[in-house]
């Protein structure tokens, strides 16, 4: 715990940070109550009681949010992240018509070498590798329905 | 007696003792992959099991049920992947201590929690079983409606994060719980049109997302910012200072695990849950609990595998499936002509008996098997994160598909993953989330169930009496921490809160506590080991209030965000759940 | 790049090899000539390890060997089944996908939700019907309970467990109360054993539940059989009257069948027919059934579609006639 640099805390963000998160719970408390109140007393009511308890806790949140700790700020490097959320989004949308090898493939590919910066050796062999090992083991072994081209 | 001995006899039969090893080593594999679980693989395995004898096959079936248990913790541990419900608590302090490279501790313990916690159970089981089991049928509706209102109250005094966070992150938990088809009027709530949300979202899209799939995307734009290396194991075997500091909570959490695991639903999850929570109640430095506590990781898994094999009982001897499993195991003896049922003991002696005993000798094999592949496990650390990421995303992925057979699955683990990471930036822990999840149905049907039982009249929680005692322990566990916060404010003493935050470089989490316990605490600090102080009130209070996390170094990444943010929260903070309780100012 | 290339032959060995794959592009559909030629997928609604789930398993072993190609159970589960009939729908009308249809989906069901939700069996093509569960009342003994009689002169309200909304439990107790004139609550459990258990710790006073799952209760004398909802008296409960026996109109039963998209070539319903009913003639299979307590109604299409649109017609009629609202809290 201690052997880390010191330096590698991520930039923190204002307090208004705090009041955004506090404001989407307020906001799902809200979304709850709203839902809550369509569905009519019965299936409702507990919903309600959950939306009211949200909005509340979102509001203490907020009072307290320029005392409670900064959430980290978005920075360059969270473009990664983007990234990485599109591949898999991508892989979940091309799954069911062509199979889950060549998406394996490629989402593996993708995030070795560009999201990792292995080596394209590395990034080659190992992304290969998964396939292989997950075709024996979900298909092969384990007879598990997944849409498979082979 | 005689009879079970006989059983002994059953289970040592070579095919009887190979078909044990079979099960929990393919247990153990399932466990590992995250989605295919124990109840799903029992089923695909059924008409392997027709041609074996019927006591073959319930070993075989037991020992994947119970080797499951245990392979989930190393997922757990190793790369923050719960794959039951009962493993979530594990990952709080099993994963903290895998960054801290003593994963192999973490597992060794986990291992050695689960063969006493399975073994005392099954002693247990041996000699209790019939007369335990109307304990599972005086557990109506109202009893569970507060055990699960105790669960909830528990999750937000566990988490690591500050506790208003906690209850906003458990009532996010709460509300997504109620997706799906309503159970008492069919109503669709929240589902958007969609049919795949009918029932609910399941619990692994919402776990392997919040959890594993959220670290690994937040470690992504870490891993930009400063090179981790990768943590050094140190050891691969608990040391004999962990056993010492495990010993207690492993007595502890096998109780419990027994005790909780004879009620059919939620047994094992509730047991996780209140083993840690009591662990870190009762701990000195309960801020060390998230933080890599060993007895964070011994304490929940010796109560779910103890839990475990409980949940033997209500199938064994009332005929009544505890879960899913034990549902998929009943068919399975169906199919071999047994039914269980109050007759099986005295009907079918060497069944009863002959899968009782084989418990011990799968406990031990999987004790045997696990200490050696520790080292291999371990080793799966070494991967380079940059290797080790897009294998766990992929298992994460394929996993959730298999779950339901539903691509739906994978999209939601997707969007969940998202969800964990933002959480995470903003300093919310997913664990409370998590928990409320998966105690929100129980919560809210039990509570409606109880109602509709009550003809409306609220007050039948009180006078039926083992829903009275559970009322009066959840109005202990909401109310005395309360009146502990009343007591100190009128006390001047210095906040710890203040002493820390003016001492940034204090990095060891003990001597903060040391301070911390010292002004806050006059109670009893003498020569006490932690397991013979008593559960007073000073206790209840050090574990709710006073005990809140402090912040380690301020250097360290990860849960420690959430902490500081815990820490300037903290002094006026009480349990806001509590209708009484306004949020007051600190100072 | 040296290593692309053992992949490249890799892929082609594949290739070469022939797809084995699951997609549903493969193969043109209506080969009417070489019918199966590949795995047929048979859907289930439920989740593994249920009573349909376990239904399906047994009958897809013995049904496949006459068919000539393995027979791949996938589990659906959602909404009492309407996932995966949603997904058997849109499924190609090859013959390659089947699903095991539980009748409460297609009778029951369609009461307790909106119109839009409720699936309709007449959109399907009927392979073969399989087998009827019965269910049966049962109470605790501390009740005093031994017949209807005894819990209408009891003339106290009662509670009842019901396995869920919109279920054969649901419907069978609903209509036998509102008949003999009962103050009753419904308490909905989800599936048999929870609502097995509130009856056996006295939560409620009667729940009913499919035979199988009550029956060992019932011997060990934990619980009492009031009523069947049999058509004729179980062979094993000889002493049980059935309902319509008791003097009450309610004839509910869960039955299943296989079912395959509307538009399925008529020679492959045929033979998914005769591999099936090949299936059922086995011992095993059978074995299986009297273990179960399950009945035999291994009918064609015609039959099962006659049955089941009978059914829900009656229970309209009925759910009509005592102004029961299933949906009710």
């Amino acid at each position: 715990m201690t052997t880390e640099p010191a330096d590698d805390r991520p930039p923190a963000a204002g307090p208004s940070a705090n009041l955004i998160a506090a404001a989407v719970v307020v906001l799902l408390g809200g979304a709850a109550i709203a839902g809550a109140t369509d569905l009519g007393s019965g299936p409702g009511t507990w919903p309600m009681i959950v939306g009211v308890a949200l909005v509340v806790l979102g509001l203490a949140l907020a009072v307290q949010a320029r005392r409670a700790e900064p959430p980290e700020r978005f920075t360059r490097s969270s473009l990664l992240v983007v990234a990485a959320v599109a591949s898999m989004i991508v892989y979940v949308a091309v799954i069911a018509t062509i199979g889950f090898e060549i998406p394996t493939l490629l989402l593996a590919f993708v995030w070795l070498r560009f999201l990792g910066k292995e080596t394209w050796r590395t990034s080659i062999a190992v992304s290969l590798g998964i396939v292989v090992v997950f075709y024996a083991l979900f298909v092969g072994a384990l007879d598990v329905t997944i849409p498979h081209l082979f | 007696m005689s009879a079970v001995i006989d059983g002994f006899a059953v289970v040592l039969e070579p095919t009887n003792l190979l078909y044990c090893l079979v099960g929990v080593v393919i247990g153990m594999l399932i466990g590992v992959l995250p989605g295919l679980g124990p109840a799903a693989t029992i089923a695909i395995l059924l008409p392997v099991t027709f041609g074996m004898e019927p006591v073959t096959a319930v070993i075989m079936l037991a020992g994947i049920f119970y080797g499951a248990q245990y392979g989930g913790t190393i997922t757990s541990v190793l790369l923050r992947l719960p794959g039951e419900a009962s493993s979530v608590v594990t990952v709080f302090d099993g994963y903290a201590l895998a960054r801290q490279g003593r994963a192999g501790a973490a597992l060794g313990i986990a291992a050695i929690g689960s063969f006493v916690g399975g073994t005392l159970s099954i002693v247990a089981l041996t000699f209790v079983a019939p007369i335990v089991a109307g304990f599972a049928l005086d557990f109506g509706p109202p009893e569970y409606t507060l055990l699960a209102l105790l669960g909830i109250m528990l999750v937000a005094t566990i988490s690591s994060g500050g506790r208003i966070r906690a209850l906003a992150a458990a009532g996010v938990g709460l509300l997504l719980a109620t997706v799906g088809r309503d159970d008492f009027t069919s109503a669709e709530r929240f589902t958007l049109g969609n049919l795949s949300l009918a029932d609910g979202i399941d619990f692994v899209p919402i776990a392997m997302g919040l959890f594993g799939l959220g670290e690994i995307l937040y470690n992504l734009e870490e891993r930009h910012r400063a090179v981790q290396p990768p943590a050094k194991v140190t050891g691969v075997w608990p040391s004999r200072a962990d056993l010492r500091q495990s010993s207690g909570a492993i007595g502890r959490g096998s109780v419990i695990g027994f005790v909780l695991g004879i009620l059919p639903g939620g047994g094992a999850v509730l047991s996780s849950l209140a083993a840690y929570a009591l662990e870190k109640r009762r701990s000195k430095h309960p801020e060390r609990f998230g933080q890599g506590a060993i007895e964070g990781v011994a304490a929940p898994e010796t109560a779910n595998n103890a839990a475990t094999t409980s949940s033997f009982i209500p199938l064994l001897s009332l005929g009544i499936p505890a879960n899913a499993t034990m549902a998929v195991i009943f068919g399975a003896l169906l199919i071999q002509g047994v039914t269980p049922g109050p007759q099986l003991v005295t009907e079918h002696p060497e069944l009863f008996w002959g899968v009782v005993n084989s418990m011990y000798i799968g406990n031990v094999l999987l004790l045997i098997m696990s200490i050696p592949l520790l080292g291999v496990f371990v080793r799966i650390l070494r991967v380079r994160a940059t290797v080790l990421a897009p294998i766990t995303v992929l298992i994460t992925l394929v996993g959730a598909y298999t779950v339901n057979n539903s691509v739906f699955d994978i999209g939601l683990v997707i969007g969940f993953g998202v969800l964990g990471y933002l959480m995470k930036k903003a300093g919310f822990d997913p664990g409370p989330m998590v928990l409320a999840f998966v105690l929100g149905s129980l919560l809210e049907t039990s509570l409606r169930r109880s109602l509709l039982l009550f003809d409306g009249d609220p007050t039948g929680f009180v006078t039926r009496p083992i829903s009275g005692t559970l009322f009066a322990m959840f109005l202990a566990v909401v109310l005395l921490p309360l009146a502990g916060t009343l007591l100190r404010r009128r006390r001047p003493a210095p906040t710890a809160g203040g002493e820390v935050a003016a001492h940034p470089e204090a990095d060891r989490p003990t001597d903060t506590a040391q301070t911390q316990t010292g002004s806050m605490e006059p109670g009893p600090t003498v020569n006490e080991s932690a397991e013979n102080r008593p559960a007073d009130s000073q206790q209840m209070k050090s574990g709710l209030v006073a005990g809140k996390p402090v912040s380690q170094s301020p250097s360290s990444t990860g849960p420690a965000d959430a902490q500081v943010g815990s820490m300037a929260e903290r002094p006026g903070e009480s349990p806001s759940r509590n209708p009484n309780s306004e949020t007051k100012e600190p100072e | 790049m040296k290593i692309t290339l053992p992949a490249l032959g890799l892929a082609g060995l594949l290739l070469l090899t022939g797809c084995g794959g699951n997609l549903d592009s493969d193969g043109d559909s209506g080969s009417t000539a070489a019918y199966p030629e590949r795995a047929v997928t048979l859907l289930v609604g439920q989740d593994a390890g249920g009573s349909t789930d376990l239904i399906g398993r047994a009958l897809a072993d013995p049904a496949s060997k006459d068919l000539g190609q393995p027979i791949t159970v996938q589990n659906k589960p959602g909404a009492n089944g309407a996932v995966a009939a949603k997904e058997l729908a849109a499924a190609k009308a090859d013959g390659y996908t089947v699903m095991v249809f539980v009748g409460s989906l297609a009778y029951i069901t369609p009461l307790a939700v909106p119109a839009d939700q409720a699936v309709d069996i007449n959109n399907y093509e009927v392979v073969t019907g399989i087998s009827q569960d019965d269910f049966v009342l049962i109470a605790n003994p501390q009740t005093g309970f031994k017949t209807v009689q005894d819990i209408v002169a009891a003339k106290r309200p009662i509670k009842f467990a019901t396995t869920g909304v919109g279920t054969g439990s649901q419907l069978t107790q609903t209509l036998l109360f509102a008949q003999a004139g009962v103050d009753a609550t419904a308490v909905p459990f989800n599936g048999g054993a929870p609502a097995l258990t509130a009856v056996l710790g006295g939560q409620v006073d009667v729940a009913a539940v499919q035979l199988g799952e009550a029956k060992e209760q019932i011997e060990a004398g934990k619980a009492v059989p009031i009523v069947t909802f049999a058509t004729q008296r179980p062979s094993y409960m000889p002493d049980t009257p059935t309902a319509t026996e008791a003097g009450f109109q309610v004839p509910v039963q869960q039955s299943r069948a296989i079912v395959a998209p509307k538009g399925t070539p008529k020679e492959a319903v045929d033979r998914l027919r005769t591999a099936f009913q090949k299936g059922f003639a086995d011992q095993a299979y059978k074995d299986f059934n009297t273990k179960r307590l399950l009945t035999a109604n291994e009918v064609d299409g015609t039959a099962l579609l006659q049955q089941w649109n009978g059914s829900l017609q009656t229970y309209r009629d009925l759910v009509a006639q005592h102004k029961i609202d299933l949906t009710a809290k």
